[in-house]
């Protein structure tokens, strides 16, 4: 009862910090606010021409830093959607009666369709195709604008007025600057809500590890279709503005220089900081007329685009130098200032923390609570751990089909991993696949969990195919997994990852999220996610980044993830590989009892002895060929099994299926396996 | 018209040789590195305007040519050591904004050399020839046959050598390169020696006919690699075919619709290749794996 | 609306500190739209005169000679006394060749330097994203960009260089002449090819010529195969060649490569000497319409403008090492009639503008101009001579 007791005051010692965030960028969000207001007061015309822009290319970058920090991708074509706007929208005010707020609308819808159109069959390709694709889209835009008489080819279109508020014309820069600053800060805010919300959270994941995440039902390739559509939208706002700004759209803006612009905001701003974007759009615009006013006094008698050197430059070195970009340095400086002030949490401590916490556990046990002289303790410690986990949802009868697999086969060119595998995974029982080195089980449950396409057969869980889906599709009918080489989201900490697993039972979308309307739905899901690592003892390091953990307690770290889904069906993948004796029986114990809770596992393991003693049934592969299904008793008694083990040397396959003998013979992988990986 | 129909294939595949030459380089340094080198153009048209200016100078155009080469492909491993190096966990997509850093500065530092003015290599050495109404120009021929040499020279290298074979081998299988004896770094240092060196030569030979000038680079080279990604990014030989099926492409284009048109050409090509057959046009299905 | 001039302290903000650093005059952003330049203007102190030109970017090679010429020009003029007794001050503003650029540029130069005109811009896209600031804010600009565009409808805006469609309407009349019939155009697909088919068939229409076959080509292209092989297949008696350097240079070598014979008339947009780097021994006897200036010292002595050019040659020469472009031609007028108009009307906007379209026989470098409300243009094809390539330089043709 020790872990129940820490766990509400840890809650509670907690939950100021995550106020204190909240806090700091609503601070953040004010001084920004404050500063715009002022700003045009007090800036001189030249500072002012340079401000209106900023605002204006902001827009854009913001749209491109959740694309590149979400998301993952890079545009390289950022500028032909904030053309494409311009040119919607001039075109339709200047030879369309609609109102000029329906026109702004469309115009920016009509980016947003542009980039679900290439985003659609793109984004499913790997991460630099997008980039490249974009890059062409951009050089097209530019080229039909110029070419097509609907644009008016290069004298582009003109006549645009300016637009009016109340009946007020925006008729100088000091009011347009004041036209786009709450459109700016507005931007800002549901980016940074989107980056805290569900599906912000999830696409971070992503990009840590595409595969967990997805194993957690997370769809990766809607979701980045979502922020790429939704980066188009940012940029087409932004070019909304610049026609009403500068009152004429011609081909150039679609130019690459500007998608180039904006990628350098982004990244000297710093790389997928919305913060950062804005700050960069100032710096670039700041950076552009330094450059230009001093190069020229450094190399006389430079001219054209003599800025490109700096931006190059900078470019470079941000890149080598300081990958944080302008933020990085900003954060670098504050936790700099803190330490010297001697306050808040210095990484000293935390450090300290976290030495603490594998001293005791120098061989990477998994809970410091549970050493070999603490074995006594197992038993509570598990037993309390049953007590508060989560419902474990039993959508059919003990007994009955969760999973069934017929006839699954994977080819590889001539080589058959997998040949016509057929079996059933009754629920609420844990059934082990296991088999010889090479025979095929990672093979196999990869197809199962969605990593792998079989060549033919089906994978049905709960009656619904899900074979060649994306992992994704299982996830969300609640099959999930772990990962023997382990897969932990290291952008974030302990109870990030465990929160992750809530993914499937959450629902807020990308909209809720900008409009940071899910604030209650993630609060309930955290407390679970902490109930959950406090049930598992790991609630001590819940606040630890998830790479600093040891071994062991990354792999219960993982556990605690897939149950956080509430899965009907846990696929486990070798998870007593790496885990120390001690380590291996409460992980053997806490299945027993969740199996009890009503929970089906299917776990591939080459610990045979540990799946002998654990398993309601055993599934056992030799070369590709279902060999042998039952109780681990009726298996242990079949020669197929047994020679397929140890060949002709009975004696010895038989310690070894005693669980006598070791197993470490089967650890290494073959290589066809781990190209499958 | 027969007769304009191969008078356009004929542009279309000299045009095309200098994208295969530089499609070759990009192959080069993706296949060891997954580095995509924006900046791969700009080394050409730094070999044209180092070529023009030596020449001017008085250097006689064989020695010119050479050391324009040469001076392109030391700059390519200078890149490569200085800064594609220095990066920690240099993924394909930060490989491209870095060098789209590094295309931006070589771009400016010849437009403060050179100034903006394209400038003309003089041509090499041959007359021009007229076959049935076709006129090839020697240079034309220059072009396809230094296609022909590096870049076929290139492809046996690759092919045929142990060692090419290897370098081809790093980025998928780090250990069969190091049982043949390469180091990364090695095969680093010559993948980019080779990709400068292709792309030195497209641009001496190209500048002649096309004019060397600082902000050509970039489209020049992305077309190259475009014809890269025909070839999946792997395999030379496609990519090579791409290239001159590109160059002949838009001449067709410009020639049979809209001369206006010829530049976005290539990167229609590009998306729809994406979209199609992203593995490129190679045959086998392993060459990417999507 | 009067001109507010709110000074606010600057608020200690640590935010908005780093953003002020160049703020010294703040509060002068809210210059309202309808506050003209001449209201209330005192008729005395120094007129300012700003110039909004592409010093960088691609349209460099147009800007800087022309912020060569202005910058000579205006200090040539205060040492002289400057206008009516009162100094002259120019600022130069650089659109780095951009249509933000040059919005940016004129707004800063109507609300934080109070100019009485504007020069500029060199280019078309430009001088396009300028006229809606000067209209609306009613302050005369010459600009010295070609396209009939920038000044059709518009009462403030004046430009100096050439309209295209007086060029065209000296290559159509030099056709005529030598019997032409059919025409054939290869143009590039930028602002400066714009429009130019429409012109040639309307132009010709007069003279009983036709255009029979239009090919474009990219400013940036390289090989000219396709288009030259179609201008080929068309077999016209002329063709013409419209572009810039150096891709018009290059489109001029795969003419001659292709073995069309048929004679070349090219645009105002080579004369220069980079075509005849780009278009090499092809060039020679290409015919194109241009200013005055590249043929100066083959002009008969008659000729009202020879003094003026060879003056402004001489002065610039000796000042920047080089000789003046055609472009620094069109700054020099530019700047000539503003300061005749200022000398006439002073700095009262209305005035000013009225002035301009008063300007009546003023010789410049690129012809004699006759300003007028219905014509802010003011040259017609009599501006123009027509050269013919040879040796390496342009030549008056017979």
């Amino acid at each position: 009862m020790t872990a129940q007791k820490t766990a509400l005051p840890a809650a509670q010692k907690r939950a100021p910090r995550i106020l204190q965030n909240a806090l700091v960028q609503w601070i953040g969000v004010a001084a920004l606010v404050v500063a715009l207001i002022v700003f045009p007061l007090v800036a001189s015309p030249t500072l002012m021409n340079i401000g209106v822009f900023a605002l204006i290319y902001a827009l854009p970058a913001i749209g491109l830093s959740l694309l590149m920090g979400l998301a993952g991708q890079v545009s390289l074509g950022q500028a032909s959607f904030f053309a494409i706007s311009a040119y919607a929208h001039a075109m339709l005010i200047t030879r369309t009666p609609i109102p000029e707020v329906l026109a702004a609308v469309l115009a920016v819808g009509v980016s947003m369709l542009i980039a679900l159109l290439v985003g659609w069959p793109l984004l499913r390709l790997r991460g630099h195709f997008l980039a490249l694709a974009t890059l062409g889209l951009g050089f097209i835009v530019y080229i039909v604008a110029r070419e097509s008489d609907f644009t008016n080819r290069t004298l582009g279109i003109s006549g645009i007025q300016r637009p009016e508020v109340f009946g007020m014309e925006i008729g100088n820069n000091g009011l347009f600057f004041y036209f786009v600053a709450p459109f700016v800060v507005i931007g800002l805010i549901l980016a940074l809500n989107l980056t805290r919300s569900r599906a912000g959270r999830a696409l971070s994941a992503v990009n840590d590890s595409e595969l967990a995440a997805e194993s957690l039902g997370v769809g990766t390739y809607s979701l980045r279709l979502k922020v790429f559509v939704l980066s188009a939208a940012f940029a087409g706002l932004g070019g909304v503005f610049y026609a009403y700004h500068v009152r004429i759209v011609t081909p150039e803006i679609g130019e690459f220089h500007l998608s180039v612009e904006f990628l350098l905001m982004v990244v000297l701003g710093g790389l997928g900081s919305v913060w950062g974007a804005v700050a960069g759009s100032f710096i670039v615009e700041l950076l552009r007329d330094g450059l230009r006013a001093i190069i020229p006094t450094i190399i006389p008698g430079a001219t054209g685009e003599v800025q490109l050197i700096g931006y190059g430059l900078v470019l470079v070195l941000v890149i080598i130098l300081l990958p944080g970009g302008f933020v990085g340095v900003v954060q670098i400086i504050t936790r700099w200032v803190r330490r010297m002030l001697g306050k808040g949490p210095s990484t000293t401590a935390r450090s300290a923390k976290l030495q603490g916490a594998s001293d005791q556990t120098p061989t990477g046990a998994f809970s410091a609570a549970i050493a070999e002289e603490e074995a006594q303790r197992i038993d509570s410690a598990v037993e309390q751990a049953a007590a508060n986990l989560p419902e474990m949802p039993t959508p059919v009868a003990t007994g009955e089909t969760v999973l069934r697999l017929e006839g699954l086969t994977k080819r590889y060119g001539g080589v058959v991993a997998v040949d016509n595998v057929t079996f059933d995974v009754p629920a609420g029982r844990i059934t082990g696949l296991i088999g010889p080195n090479g025979a095929g089980k990672t093979t196999c449950f990869n197809m199962i969990s969605g990593a792998i396409a079989p060549t033919s057969g089906t994978v049905s869980f709960l009656g619904r195919e899900v074979q060649g889906r994306k992992p994704n599709v299982a996830a969300s009918a609640g099959l999930t997994r772990t990962f023997q080489n382990l897969q932990v989201f290291g952008s974030t900490d302990v109870l990030g990852n465990v929160y992750m697993g809530r993914y499937r039972n959450g629902r807020a979308g990308v909209l809720r999220g900008m409009l940071g309307m899910q604030g209650a739905e993630q609060r309930r899901h955290r407390d679970v996610a902490r109930d959950i690592l406090d049930a598992l003892n790991l609630g001590d390091v819940a606040d630890l980044p998830a790479g600093d953990l040891p071994f062991g307690r990354q792999r219960m770290m993982e556990v605690c993830r897939a149950l956080a889904l509430e899965p009907t069906l846990l696929l486990l993948d070798e998870p007593m590989a790496g885990l120390s004796g001690a380590e291996r029986e409460v992980l053997a114990e806490l299945l027993r009892r969740l199996r009890d809770a009503g929970l089906t596992v299917l776990l591939v393991e080459h610990d045979v002895a540990q799946v002998m003693a654990l398993a309601d049934q055993v599934a056992v592969l030799d070369d590709g060929d279902l060999i042998a299904i039952g109780t681990p008793e009726e298996v242990q008694a079949n020669p197929k099994v047994i020679a397929a083990y140890l060949g002709t040397e009975e004696d010895e396959a038989e310690q070894v299926l005693e669980g006598v003998a070791a197993v470490d013979a089967v650890r290494s992988d073959d290589p066809k396996e781990d190209d499958d990986a | 018209m027969l007769v304009d129909f191969l008078q356009l294939t004929v542009a279309g595949l000299s045009q095309g040789s200098v994208y295969a030459l530089l499609a070759v380089g990009l192959i080069a340094t993706y296949t060891v590195r997954h580095v995509i080198n924006i900046a791969q153009g700009d080394f050409a048209m730094l070999a044209g305007l180092g070529a023009v200016s030596m020449v001017a100078g008085g250097v006689p155009l064989l020695l010119a040519v050479i050391f324009a080469i040469i001076g392109v492909t030391v700059a390519s491993v200078i890149m490569e050591r200085l800064i594609i190096s220095r990066v920690k966990n240099l993924t394909t997509l930060v490989s491209i904004i870095l060098t789209l850093g590094v295309s931006t500065l070589i771009q400016a530092c010849m437009l403060l050399a050179w100034g903006a003015e394209g400038r003309r290599l003089p041509t090499f050495p041959g007359s021009d020839i007229n076959v049935a109404g076709i006129s090839i120009r020697s240079q034309e021929l220059w072009m396809l046959g230094a296609l022909l040499v590096v870049g076929g020279g290139i492809l046996l290298f690759y092919e045929k050598t142990k060692f090419g074979k290897a370098l081809r081998a790093v980025a998928e299988q780090p250990v069969a390169a190091r049982i043949v004896g390469i180091s990364p770094v090695v095969a680093s240092i010559v993948a980019f020696a080779i990709a400068g060196f292709a792309g030195g030569v497209s641009g001496v030979v190209a500048a002649p006919l096309y004019l060397a000038t600082w902000s050509a680079g970039l489209l020049l080279g992305l077309k190259g690699f475009v014809a890269a990604v025909l070839g999946g990014l792997v395999s030379f030989r496609a990519a090579i075919i791409g290239a001159l099926v590109l160059g002949v492409l838009e001449q067709y284009v410009a020639g049979y619709i809209d001369g206006g048109f010829k530049d976005a050409v290539a990167f229609l090509v590009l998306i729809l290749v994406l979209i199609i057959r992203p593995q490129g046009l190679v045959l086998r299905q392993s060459a990417v794996r999507v | 609306m009067a001109r507010s001039h709110r000074r606010i302290m600057p608020v200690a903000l640590a935010a908005a500190a780093a953003l002020t650093l160049t703020a010294c005059g703040g509060g002068g952003n809210f210059g309202g739209d309808d506050d003209t330049g001449g209201d209330g203007e005192a008729e005395e102190g120094p007129i300012v005169i700003g110039a909004v030109l592409d010093i960088t970017g691609v349209g460099a090679n147009l800007g800087v000679p022309e912020q060569n010429t202005l910058q000579m020009l205006a200090d040539q003029l205060n040492a002289e006394g400057g206008i009516n007794g009162r100094e002259v001050e120019l600022i130069i503003k650089d659109n780095q060749s951009t249509e933000d650029g040059a919005a940016r540029a004129t707004t800063e130069l109507i609300q934080n330097d109070d100019v009485d005109l504007i020069i500029g811009a060199s280019r078309t896209g430009p001088s396009l994203a300028m006229r809606p600031i000067v209209e609306s804010e009613q302050i005369p600009n010459i600009s010295i960009a070609a396209n009939a565009a920038i000044v059709e409808g518009s009462d403030w805006v004046f430009k100096t260089a050439q309209n295209d469609v007086v060029v065209i309407q000296s290559i159509i009349d030099n056709m005529a002449e030598k019997g032409y019939k059919t025409v054939a155009l290869a143009r590039d697909a930028t602002g400066f090819g714009e429009g130019i088919a429409e012109m040639i068939t309307e132009v010709g229409a007069e003279q009983g010529i036709e255009l029979i076959a239009t090919e474009s080509f990219e400013p940036s292209a390289t090989d000219f195969t396709a288009q030259m092989t179609n201008i080929r297949n068309a077999e016209a008696d002329a063709n013409i060649i419209w572009g810039i350097t150096p891709s018009a240079g290059l489109a001029q070598a795969a003419y001659v490569q292709l073995g069309i014979d048929a004679p070349v008339y090219q645009s105002h947009g080579v004369a220069n000497d980079a075509f005849f780097e780009a278009a090499g021994d092809a060039a020679d006897g290409v015919l194109a319409p241009m200013g005055r200036l590249l043929v100066a010292d083959q002009l008969p002595d008659d000729d009202p403008q020879l003094p003026v050019i060879d003056q402004f040659v001489a002065d610039y020469t000796e000042e920047f090492g080089t000789p003046p472009s055609s472009f620094a031609g069109h700054a020099y007028d530019a700047w000539k009639i503003a300061v005749i108009a200022l000398e006439e009307a002073g700095t009262d906007a209305d005035a000013l503008r009225d002035a301009i379209e008063n300007v009546s026989g003023f010789v410049g470098i690129s012809g004699v101009f006759e300003m007028s409300p219905e014509n802010h243009s003011g040259l017609d094809s009599s501006a123009l001579i027509m050269a013919e390539a040879g040796d390496g330089r342009w030549n008056l043709a017979e």
